[in-house]
């Protein structure tokens, strides 16, 4: 029950902790999705109910102070966590390469839904422009990712229980 | 039965589409508007300032160290350069001393027709009883035992010791140097001998002489060492009262012989020139 209480301020306190991270370290050029790893990790750790909750809340979060349309974030951390979760029973995820692997892929999946989205929406084409700082984000978001992990799984017991 | 079944997929797809349905919805109605991004921004607004107050203190910190080590390297280039200058005022200014006291040295070689050799003095004897000084010069320069020694503005001494490259120079004021010399105000002659400290004194000078504070005392060029008519001294006191014929006459000399740097050598005389 705390869990659930607790996740909307988490949530708020990681999306401004990604953006002062973001103007910090990476100087505004791209977003550090810090958010988007928690929702992988979610998705690897644990259970069902709970990781749906705090994709959709992380999510929503992610919307609310990027300033995007509500919903498209949500529906895209959603997406991930539940790949993330049936991934998991088919593949080892303590490993280094999976995570590098999957985050990857991730970051880039959902840079292109955006993309997509937008260009459906309201028929803006950034995808020429996006792409280069796309891949790069999707490289060091990758590479930091398993650092990520092991700090969560040294620190983050606190936060979930095993997944059964 | 269907729905135990497949619950996680009908939860998925319920969600999934509740979340679609929102999107469209906030595409078709303004979105800052909704609710939930008013609380969310309401609730994200405090820990925002938390973070820009933190941070913003890190980077003033920070920026204030980046400043701090960037004066300390530039007071670190301007105390160099400072240094460096400094050095520099120094040089220019003892060129400027040396040039004066060379100008001064010039303009006496100008004035009299006689050969002079210069000469720089590179050391001094500190004995109590000798007074002298060394000079850069010796008989490879041309010069010999007994040459007058001058600096400006009169004489200083003689040649007493001449080597290959270097001479010590007897100082008027020793207690062994004797000079023919006069007063010039009314042609008093008598012998200035050194005092060591105490500078020169005048001697064989009868008491019926008129001999004053303030007179000048030249070279007489008698005796063939000294030319006539060069600047010795300056009387300073004239004791009438002490015991026997003659007057104790005290001569400070013209030239300060303890700041002595540049001097002129005489080094050959006016018969010899003609």
């Amino acid at each position: 029950m705390l869990y659930y209480l607790l996740l909307p301020i988490a949530s708020v306190l990681l999306i401004v902790l990604q953006s002062v991270m973001t103007d910090v370290v990476f100087s505004s050029r791209f977003v550090f999705e810090l958010s988007l790893l928690v929702t992988i990790y979610a998705g690897f750790r644990l259970e069902f109910m709970r990781g749906t909750w705090l994709a959709l809340v992380v999510g929503l979060a992610f919307d609310c102070l990027s300033g995007s349309v509500p919903g498209v974030g949500t529906l895209i951390y959603m997406v991930v966590f539940w790949s993330a979760f049936y991934i998991s029973d088919w593949l080892d995820t303590e490993k280094t390469h999976i995570i590098v692997t999957f985050s990857f892929v991730c970051v880039l999946f959902k840079e292109t839904l955006v993309i997509f989205f937008y260009y459906l929406a309201f028929e803006i084409n950034v995808l020429a422009a996006a792409y280069p700082v796309m891949v790069i984000k999707a490289l060091i978001i990758g590479l930091l990712a398993p650092l990520f992990f092991y700090g969560m799984d040294r620190t983050g017991w606190l936060l979930y229980e095993d997944k059964v | 039965m269907f729905f135990r079944k497949y619950k996680i997929v009908i939860f998925i797809a319920v969600v999934f589409f509740a979340v679609l349905i929102a999107i469209i919805y906030n595409l078709k109605v303004s979105r800052d508007n909704s609710f939930i991004r008013k609380m969310v921004m309401e609730t994200a607004s405090p820990v925002y300032g938390v973070f820009s107050g933190s941070l913003q203190g890190i980077q003033d910190a920070w920026s204030r160290y980046v400043l701090l080590v960037g004066i300390q390297e530039e007071n670190k280039k301007l105390k160099n350069k400072v240094n460096e200058l400094k050095a520099n005022i120094v040089s220019y200014r003892e060129s400027y001393y040396e040039a004066q006291r060379l100008k001064k040295l010039l303009a006496i070689t100008d004035h009299y027709p006689y050969r002079f050799t210069g000469a720089r003095v590179i050391g001094r004897e500190q004995a109590a009883l000798s007074r002298t000084v060394l000079i850069n010069k010796g008989s490879s320069d041309g010069l010999r035992e007994g040459m007058p020694v001058i600096a400006y503005p009169g004489l200083i001494g003689r040649l007493i010791d001449v080597s290959w490259h270097a001479s010590r120079v007897l100082l008027l004021i020793d207690e062994n140097s004797n000079v023919d010399a006069i007063v010039q105000r009314n042609r008093t002659q008598g012998i200035i001998s050194g005092a060591g400290s105490q500078g020169m004194i005048l001697k064989y000078i009868s008491k019926t002489q008129d001999v004053q504070k303030g007179d000048v005392v030249i070279s007489s060029g008698m005796g063939g060492v000294f030319p006539k008519g060069w600047l010795i001294g300056q009387v300073i006191d004239v004791d009438r009262k002490a015991a026997g014929l003659f007057l104790k006459i005290t001569v400070a000399p013209f030239v300060d012989l303890s700041k002595l740097e540049d001097v002129l050598v005489l080094s050959s005389d006016e018969q010899t020139l003609k």
